[in-house]
């Protein structure tokens, strides 16, 4: 018996030995180990706190009532579904935003299938430079478009300098210069670039041989349009319009910008408005049916996308599809694309840019141009300092460039420290997991996340200190948004170099540190670098996400723009979304000179 | 130079089957082996494990008097301490390093003086001749070169032990014949023990001085080539090994054919499940000269053999010879059957 019990414990020793060993010989183990943990409490936590928040009193309510703060209650979901306030909160911004999606995606779908054909498949003029042109608008933030169609549309109904049609004494009417019909055209026009990438790239793979085989039968151009390339591309367009769908019900900027002055709420100015109005009871409830559209409509994406697998078409030899002749067709649709640039890409940036160069608006005599709104002291007629010299432009400067510069930068390790994890330890759990986990803020549109982030980090919760109001919560709620996209080019990075090089240092006698540094560092630079420009655009150009997390004296570019409009300083609020603008365009020339590629493909996520 | 010996090793990768199956063998100091199998047999696992890049679930490794791996001791020497050679399939060379940084990566690690590491790799590039190649990187380089490359990096450290995993198969087949050749020679100047993971039995075949044949994670036969070839323990090994493959004859299914074959032997029918017998152990002869009548359905002339396809009563065979055969497409012509290439096998398809 007692010999026995000695073998036991013997043998379980002996397991445990290994375990360790292998706990200790292998960093890949410790490093997974510790972004489990890491990672658990950054998304899982949020995710967490928000459910348990929307069935509890706030601690308002509590003392109003009489009650216990925390106590369980639906009093919040019935004010968000049942109650009489519902109709103004949930179920009109509902409709709002189902019928701005609708026409916005349409819009935006339909442009960029007919730009993709043009410019990938025929002799269109300038297609050279249209394929990178036409993506301009997707680098861009948001409420560029907007604040431009405001600076242009803009009549007595809000207050601030006139719109330039008003100042040319065209009065625009109310329903051309906010509410749906501006939401929708401008969400188009920013979206429109997603669809023209995956549309660009799904023509360019599919295989020339399948159209030649078509024409062997002698079929026309047309009929191999009909029959083979358009059906060839439903999966993508499945893909583009619930994915489009899904980035417009997130969208804060355009909504807030151009739909608060007609009070044409959708859910996402709901949810905010709710936050400033102190109804923060029914904020987790807004944002949990927020993300569960979007969970629903990336669920339903990745069921097309394996439903429609056995249409992806393996590349054949990577031959060019020979730009069709369009006739006499050539220069009409070479203006419509052209238009398309002019109107989402150039126009938005000259009426801006003219906006903050023009003392009076509309008024285009020599004398009325200066840098006034950029320079000056002491702005006439505003009771502001310029751009340039107004304290609150420069501290957003510093902050954007601190938080999307930090978040960048941790998203990059972050990223590629779960790439190495997950492809040194294939079939674990703590691969497996460390997948899953990262992916799932993929899932939740940025204000819902931002709403979660807002209910966990509140109030100090054992070791870690209330956030709300630092610098730290914007860019942990950056890092944790972006981690999906960091994750996907960590593993993908990681996988395309695979174990080898590494095993073949191992073999030779080098160890961990040896291995990083001499090995896998000089492989990984170029995507290291890639990893830590893309979250930093992002994040440059991020409102939806921080909006509702800023306060005075963490206010962003961004956020601050938006300030700007909010007391009327059009010229104030477009001369900070030009710079954003700037900094953009400069990271992704950047970016160009790292990767040597066209960066469209880069931005695709 | 020391022996490996692999002790009841199983390795699982949460399929439905192990990958290694409680797999024991020992492989005698100076061998060329080959493990020869079909792909997920298992065999570049366990050259992997060998290698240490994997663990075992259980059992042991040794090299000599190292201890590799014990899961009875907890014992575990890590794949840097290990001082072997191995060879990928891919190369795996450092595309950021050239030729030469490639090759004395090992002499580095030691901390060897540049001198030393110019000496060493000046060896190298006589005998792989790599001259004029220093400088260039690895995608400079073209196919046969990289092999060459990696073999010279391998041995630039006098590993003890050699591991190839699939080393010929990125080549084209002239490069591939001089390769082997090369290997062949290496083996002979080194003395080193090798083993070399493969699932091209030709390889195998031409290589090794000792083959074990692989299946669904076991080895089912470990012997010289020829015995492999010439007295397979199982059907699989059988059927692997062989160009054109052994033909099976299934008892219950053509019950003439077998009967035939059965009638030259004095296997008891009872206890025999299938028959084996190599193309090259059926002589081609007239009509109703031979053992069978069958007629001819395809020939294929490869310069040196026909490879003849033919038909025994809805059982399709194939026949190999050095003469042309004695008819043409849809004839009928008798068969006979030599003894040699002849092999039973039981219900548990091993050889009676």
């Amino acid at each position: 018996m007692f010999f026995s019990n000695l073998i036991n414990q013997n043998s379980l020793l002996i397991r445990l030995k290994i375990r360790l060993s292998r706990l200790l010989l292998e960093p890949s183990f410790l490093i997974g180990s510790a972004l489990v943990v890491i990672l658990s409490y950054l998304v899982i936590a949020p995710i967490v706190s928000i459910f348990s928040n929307s069935v509890s009193l706030t601690m308002m309510d509590a003392m109003l009532s009489g009650s216990k703060d925390g106590e369980f209650t639906y009093k919040y979901i019935d004010r968000v579904f049942t109650s009489s306030i519902s109709e103004k909160i949930f179920w009109t911004p509902l409709m709002n935003s189902l019928t701005v999606s609708f026409f916005a995606t349409l819009i935006a779908l339909t442009l960029g299938l007919i730009l993709a054909s043009l410019v990938t498949s025929t002799d269109i003029f300038g297609r050279k430079y249209l394929g990178f042109l036409l993506i301009i608008p997707y680098m861009l933030p948001s409420q560029a478009m907007a604040t431009a169609w405001l600076t242009m549309f803009k009549n007595r109904k809000i207050s601030g300098p006139p719109g330039m049609l008003e100042s040319f004494g065209i009065n625009p009417p109310d329903w051309l210069a906010y509410g749906p019909l501006p939401i929708s055209i401008c969400m188009a026009l920013s979206y429109f670039p997603f669809a023209f990438l995956l549309f660009s790239s799904s023509l360019s793979k599919i295989d020339m041989q399948l159209e030649e085989v078509a024409s062997t039968f002698g079929a026309k151009t047309k009929a191999i349009w009909s029959k083979i390339i358009l059906p060839l591309l439903i999966p993508t367009t499945m893909s583009v319009l619930l994915l489009t769908v899904a980035r417009t019900l997130g969208t804060f900027a355009t909504p807030y910008i151009l739909g608060t002055p007609a009070k044409y709420n959708l859910l996402s100015t709901s949810l905010y408005s709710s936050v400033r109005s102190n109804e923060s009871g029914v904020v987790p409830v807004l944002a949990i049916v927020l993300s569960l559209i979007g969970v629903m409509l990336l669920l339903v994406d990745i069921w097309v996308v394996r439903k429609w697998q056995r249409f992806v078409t393996v590349g054949g030899k990577g031959i060019k599809r020979k730009p069709s002749k369009l006739g006499i067709f050539r220069t009409p649709t070479t203006i419509f694309a052209w238009i398309i640039f002019l109107l989402a890409a150039f126009g938005p940036f000259v009426v801006l840019a003219l906006s903050t160069l023009m003392r009076e608006p509309g008024n285009f005599s020599f004398s009325n141009f200066g840098l006034a709104y950029w320079t000056g002291v002491d702005v006439p007629g505003m009771d502001q300092p310029g751009i340039f010299t107004s304290p609150e432009v420069i501290t957003a400067l510093k902050n954007s460039f601190l938080i999307a510069g930090s978040a960048s930068i941790i998203c990059g390790v972050l990223g590629l420290l779960i790439g190495y994890a997950v492809v040194r330890l294939p079939g674990t759990l703590i691969s497996g997991f460390l997948r899953q986990i990262s992916f799932l803020p993929y899932l939740m549109p940025g204000l819902a996340f931002a709403a979660a982030y807002l209910s966990l980090f509140a109030v100090s919760r054992g070791p870690i200190p209330a956030l709300y109001g630092s610098l730290s919560l914007l860019i942990l709620v950056m890092v944790v948004t972006y981690l999906p996209y960091a994750s996907r080019s960590g593993i993908s990075a990681m996988m395309q170099v695979g174990p080898e090089p590494e095993e073949a240092g191992m073999v030779l006698g080098a160890g961990f540190w040896r291995r990083i540094i001499s090995i896998l560092a000089p492989l990984q630079k170029s995507a290291f670098v890639i990893a830590i420009i893309l979250p930093f655009i992002t994040g440059m150009k991020e409102l939806s996400l921080v909006v509702m997390l800023v306060t005075p004296g963490t206010e962003l570019l961004t956020t601050q723009s938006i300030r700007f409009l909010d007391f009327g300083y059009t010229q104030l609020a477009n001369g900070t979304i030009l710079i954003i603008g700037v900094v953009v365009m400069i990271s992704v020339l950047i970016l160009n000179r790292v990767t040597k590629t066209n960066l469209a493909s880069g931005l695709g996520g | 130079m020391s022996e490996i010996k692999l002790n009841s090793i199983i390795k699982n990768f949460g399929g439905n089957s192990l990958a290694v199956d409680n797999l024991s063998v020992t492989i005698p100091s100076g061998e060329f082996v080959c493990l020869l199998g079909p792909s997920g047999c298992g065999k570049t696992t366990t050259l992997r494990m060998i290698a240490g890049l994997e663990r075992p679930d259980s059992g042991e490794i040794f090299c000599g008097e190292k201890i590799f791996f014990s899961s009875k001791t907890g014992e575990y020497l890590k794949t840097e301490k290990r001082n072997l050679g191995l060879m990928f399939q891919s190369y795996a060379l450092w595309p950021h390093m050239t030729v030469f940084q490639n090759i004395v990566f090992g002499l580095d690690i030691k901390n060897k003086t540049l001198i030393e590491k110019e000496q060493r790799f000046e060896e190298l590039e006589k005998l792989f001749q790599l001259k004029n190649l220093k400088n260039r990187y690895p995608s400079e380089l073209s196919g046969g070169q990289q092999q060459r490359v990696a073999l010279a990096r391998m041995l630039a450290v006098n590993p003890n032990l050699l591991l190839l995993d699939e080393p010929l198969s990125n080549l084209d087949s002239n490069l591939r014949l001089e390769m082997r050749a090369e290997l062949k020679r290496l083996h002979q100047t080194l003395g080193c023990t090798i083993i070399f993971v493969t699932h091209d039995q030709m390889e195998a075949m031409t290589l090794a001085t000792s083959i074990a044949v692989m299946n669904k994670g076991i080895i089912e036969q470990l012997d010289k080539p020829m015995t492999i070839y010439k007295k397979p323990k199982t059907l699989f090994v059988g059927k692997f090994v062989g160009s054109p493959q052994m033909n099976i004859i299934d008892l219950n299914q053509s019950e003439e054919l077998a009967l035939s074959l059965l009638k030259k032997t004095n296997f008891e029918k009872q206890q025999v499940k299938t028959l084996g017998i190599r193309p090259e152990s059926i002589k081609m002869v007239s009509k109703d000269q031979g053992d069978i009548n069958s007629t001819i359905e395809t020939i294929q002339p490869t310069g040196a053999d026909w490879i003849v396809g033919l038909n025994i009563l809805g059982k399709s065979i194939f026949a190999i010879s050095s003469e042309q055969p004695p008819g043409i497409e849809r004839e009928i012509i008798g068969l006979s059957f030599k003894l040699d290439g002849l092999h039973a096998f039981d219900n548990k398809d091993q050889k009676i």
